[in-house]
């Protein structure tokens, strides 16, 4: 006789989570669209330009209060704001 | 010479007041007309387009915008649109306006613009109401740019703009997945421009596409999302007179 094995719990996609949290980074107060979340095995690697520090700091904490237990890489960059030393000749 | 400075996607709140105005304030020397090409704000409330407003306050060149998506979040349009009017700049939907610069005159047609894909990768209308008015939506933005372009045919102007936030070709999405084009831009924006005729067309929307695209009629079309220039703006040389004259006096087509 054998002992039955315990059901299998299937492991919570990591891919699945990562979609909710990108959709509560647009729908939610942050309203961020230009921010990518890629699932890097079982870590996270975010990239993108926003406005300011202050919405990066933002989008970051939130993604890791929400992924947490997962190492969230973030290559996040800040919007430049400097004027162009020339202009482009459409002539 | 025409000078055209453009930038688009600088989704702007309370903390990034003041970030953009020193860069701004070097456009009377540098451009005869500011263009913003939509996305000005994050979530579209007053308050953040009151923050938009005091950054193109009297700049000394014009200032022309269409809204972006971001600009419709909160769902006050005509707010965001009637505070940037009281600071002076033109919101387009739609809708053309005639700028000077110098002796010359830019005419400018704009609209928000909307998805549905690229030639051979598009939706149709049809099926359910939701996908019909989807393509439906993406028609009418298209036929007001069309119609406004066709205005300023007849206006005498020196330089012809479309300004747009979604993108009319697919070149400029280049970096983008390509699965999301068909929520960044519409050929049919494109045709919009190509019968309408321009000289140039500008959009942003796509923070990770490229700044350079064409029509399918030739006309050159750039990006100016911010995060695509990486800078406050970028200016664009067209042939015509004029060039430092700026100044009021602009009326609508």
């Amino acid at each position: 006789m054998t002992e039955a094995s315990p059901p299998v719990q299937p492991a919570a996609s990591l891919d699945y989570h990562v979609a909710h949290v990108a959709e509560r980074l647009a729908a939610g107060p942050l309203g961020e669209l230009g921010v990518r979340l890629e699932p890097r095995g079982d870590s996270v690697l975010l990239t993108g330009t926003v406005p300011s520090a202050q919405c990066r700091d933002e989008i970051l904490s939130l993604v890791r209060e929400e992924l947490a237990g997962h190492p969230v890489h973030c290559d996040l960059l800040i919007a430049g704001t400097s004027s162009p030393d020339r202009g482009e000749d459409l002539t | 010479m025409i000078r055209v400075a453009a930038v688009g996607d600088i989704h702007m709140g309370p903390e990034s007041q003041g970030t953009l105005r020193p860069s701004f304030e070097t456009l009377p020397d540098r451009a005869d007309v500011l263009l913003l090409a939509g996305d000005l704000t994050r979530h579209g409330t007053p308050e953040e387009a009151a923050v938009v407003a005091r950054e193109i306050k009297d700049l000394g060149v014009p200032v022309v915008a269409v809204l972006g998506n971001h600009d419709h979040h909160d769902e006050r349009p005509e707010e965001v649109t009637a505070i940037l009017r009281e600071a002076g700049a033109h919101v387009l939907e739609g809708e053309a306006v005639v700028v000077p610069a110098g002796e010359a005159r830019i005419g400018v047609a704009g609209t928000k613009g909307f998805g549905g894909g690229f030639v051979g990768r598009c939706a149709g209308e049809f099926g359910e109401p939701i996908m019909k008015e989807f393509v439906r939506y993406s028609r009418r933005c298209a036929d007001g740019l069309h119609t406004a372009l066709k205005e300023l045919a007849e206006a005498d102007c020196d330089a012809r703009i479309a300004l747009t936030h979604f993108s009319p070709v697919a070149d400029t999405l280049a970096g983008e997945p390509p699965e999301i084009h068909p929520f960044l831009g519409s050929y049919l924006l494109a045709e919009a421009i190509d019968t309408g005729g321009a000289d140039l067309a500008v959009h942003g929307h796509a923070h990770a596409g490229t700044e350079h695209g064409m029509t399918s009629g030739g006309v050159r079309v750039r990006n100016v999302a911010q995060p695509v220039i990486g800078q406050a703006f970028h200016v664009y040389h067209l042939p015509g007179g004029g060039g430092g004259g700026g100044g009021g006096g602009e009326r609508s087509a």
